[in-house]
């Protein structure tokens, strides 16, 4: 075979294998849509679910899912952003540098299953705190952590030098050059890699599974000890009674409204990463 | 300023740093601690591979064997097609199409795993089932491809990033010499990108040996081994869907819940070091070759 030949055929491999892996990606979107579009409408997400889901809406899965989103968002900036200071600015030696950074390697490679075990044996063995929301957060801000911390220090230390040296003409300690310099231009990259994470807690399932969630009868909490109920574990008491014809309609319908809060945060990940590439340019 | 001063700012990188390591500390502790005392003092009680809590027994084999099978499969379908596809997106696109290729490539990443779970019941299985004439859908190749899928968008983004990161001169040059594209890939673009890909590889790898809801909506939860090594149309178990099946009727501080433990520290010790390992040799590699 002439090398021509070959460069051709090897072109339409590649060609052909991009559009399998994009076909996939729309064929999973599409299934999704198609499948959950019809059980989805304003009753469905204000309604409380019935029978064990297979009746009703999904109004408190949603709340809990949501309440996870925000609460794991609020505790993981301050810890992120720490992490990332820490990791720039009072990490001196390269050894230290070397134990952040395989650390945060470890904890992201953690299966989330073992999250699960560990928060239950922890948490709700130990400490005693039961099965509880508050325990879900902590997890789930553990688990985004390494993600968020480390978007937060490639944006640190991509700081320009001048705004450093700036910073030191003006005889800023470096509390405020973390506070004025550091922070209002190193926060973007957190944010980025916050919602790039929370992407991942939402769909969560396996490492809240026994210390944060209820299968039913979680309604809103009132504490931040109680379980509350959320769409991914939804999904997952839905689709094990697939037999279930209503009861698996309802479980499309839980993957959309899961489905969109992910392309709602991935969006906006999207455009803060755009907006950032812009202004690192300039 | 109250919240400025050195002293106070000190004071909160210190105890966001503490609660961190406090954090990972009580993980490695309580997952080591959990299981290594019983591991130790019987290890009989594990290396078999008859799984039965009521017979008092905790063999491992069977769960590490559908573990293997299913990332084995899962790799499989993912490395080659991952690879290609980021070829594709990496050498054969630029400007705009790059872009949106790219970004419709990694919608896939955010997809939940409970969902791919969700597809894997009801249409997955099913499918698995009528083409290959078998009783149940629910089996390790079933849980193998749905593995593959959801490993895909890693590998395409990681290798991307290593392909990209070799820098443009390079494929300027060996064009000039009069190679064809498909030369300059695997003469000049891969031997440069080689290290970085087989880390990617390495980190995907972690993933699939740690993926849970998917698979364990359908594996089939059989533990054993089949006769036939080969024969993966068969109901199994890995050691994610074991934990998360029987986590929640085992009672704390059991022989069952003990077990659980050993299952969750040995896929622990493996998963972390084929990720530390992956990423230590993920090096930033933009500029190194400037």
């Amino acid at each position: 075979m002439s090398r021509r030949v070959i460069n051709a055929l090897s072109g339409g491999v590649v060609f052909l294998t991009v559009s399998l892996s994009a076909l996939l990606v729309f064929g999973i979107v599409g299934v999704i849509v198609f499948n959950g579009v019809g059980s989805v409408n304003f009753s469905f997400i204000s309604e409380a679910s019935q029978q064990f889901g297979a009746a009703g809406g999904i109004v408190y899965q949603l709340v809990g899912s949501l309440l996870l989103v925000a609460g794991t968002g609020l505790l993981t900036v301050p810890l992120a952003l720490s992490v990332a200071i820490f990791w720039s600015e009072y990490a001196r030696s390269i050894p230290v540098k070397r134990v952040i950074q395989m650390t945060l390697y470890v904890l992201n490679g953690v299966p989330s299953i073992i999250f699960g075990i560990f928060a239950l044996v922890f948490f709700v063995n130990l400490l005693g705190v039961g099965i509880s929301w508050g325990v879900g957060v902590i997890v789930l801000s553990m688990m985004i952590l390494p993600t968020v911390s480390l978007a937060g220090y490639q944006t640190i230390t991509a700081i320009p030098i001048q705004y450093r040296e700036s910073a030191q003409a003006l005889g800023f300690s470096r509390a405020l050059l973390i506070w004025h310099v550091l922070i209002p231009q190193g926060i973007q990259g957190v944010i980025t890699g916050l919602i790039i994470g929370l992407v991942r807690a939402v769909g969560e399932t396996a490492s809240i599974l026994f210390v944060a969630t209820a299968f039913s009868g979680a309604g809103i909490p009132l504490s931040l000890r109680e379980p509350v109920a959320t769409l991914p574990t939804h999904i997952l008491a839905l689709a094990q009674q697939a037999t279930n014809p209503v009861a698996l309609q309802n479980a499309w319908g839980s993957a959309l409204v899961l489905m969109t809060i992910v392309l709602v945060l991935s969006g906006i990940a999207f455009i803060f990463r755009l907006q950032f590439s812009k202004r690192s340019v300039v | 300023m109250w919240p400025l001063t050195e002293r106070s700012t000190n004071l909160a990188v210190g105890l966001s740093i503490t609660i961190v390591v406090l954090f990972v500390s009580a993980l490695l502790i309580v997952v080591i601690g959990g299981s290594a005392p019983s591991l130790i003092s019987n290890p009989g009680l594990y290396f078999n591979s008859v799984w039965n809590p009521d017979a008092q027994s905790y063999g491992v084999g069977a769960l590490l064997f559908g573990t293997t099978a299913v990332t084995v499969i899962a790799l499989c379908i993912a490395v080659p097609i991952g690879i290609i596809t980021a070829i594709g997106v990496s050498e054969y696109t630029r400007g705009v199409v790059r872009v949106v290729l790219k970004s419709v490539l990694e919608l896939l990443a955010g997809v939940p795993s409970i969902i791919y779970g969700l597809i894997g019941v009801v249409f997955l299985g099913e499918w698995i089932k009528y083409a290959f004439s078998l009783s149940s859908g629910s089996t390790i190749f079933t849980a193998g491809i749905l593995v593959g899928v959801m490993v895909l968008p890693g590998i395409i983004s990681l290798t991307d990033d290593a392909l990209q990161s070799v820098p443009k001169q390079y494929r300027d040059s060996a064009k000039g010499l009069g190679m064809y594209r498909f030369e300059i890939l695997l003469r000049v673009v891969f031997p440069m990108a080689k290290n970085t890909i087989i880390s990617s590889i390495l980190l995907v790898l972690g993933r699939a040996l740690g993926e849970t809801m998917a698979v364990m909506l359908v594996v089939g939860g059989l533990d054993v081994i089949p006769d036939n090594w080969l024969n993966v149309f068969h109901s199994g178990q890995t050691l994610t869907s074991k934990i998360g099946r029987e986590l929640a009727e085992a009672s704390f501080g059991s022989p069952h819940f003990e077990a659980l433990m050993v299952l969750a520290l040995l896929l622990m010790v493996i998963t972390v070091c084929i990720t530390a390992v992956g990423s230590y040799f993920m090096k930033p590699q933009r500029g190194r070759y400037e």
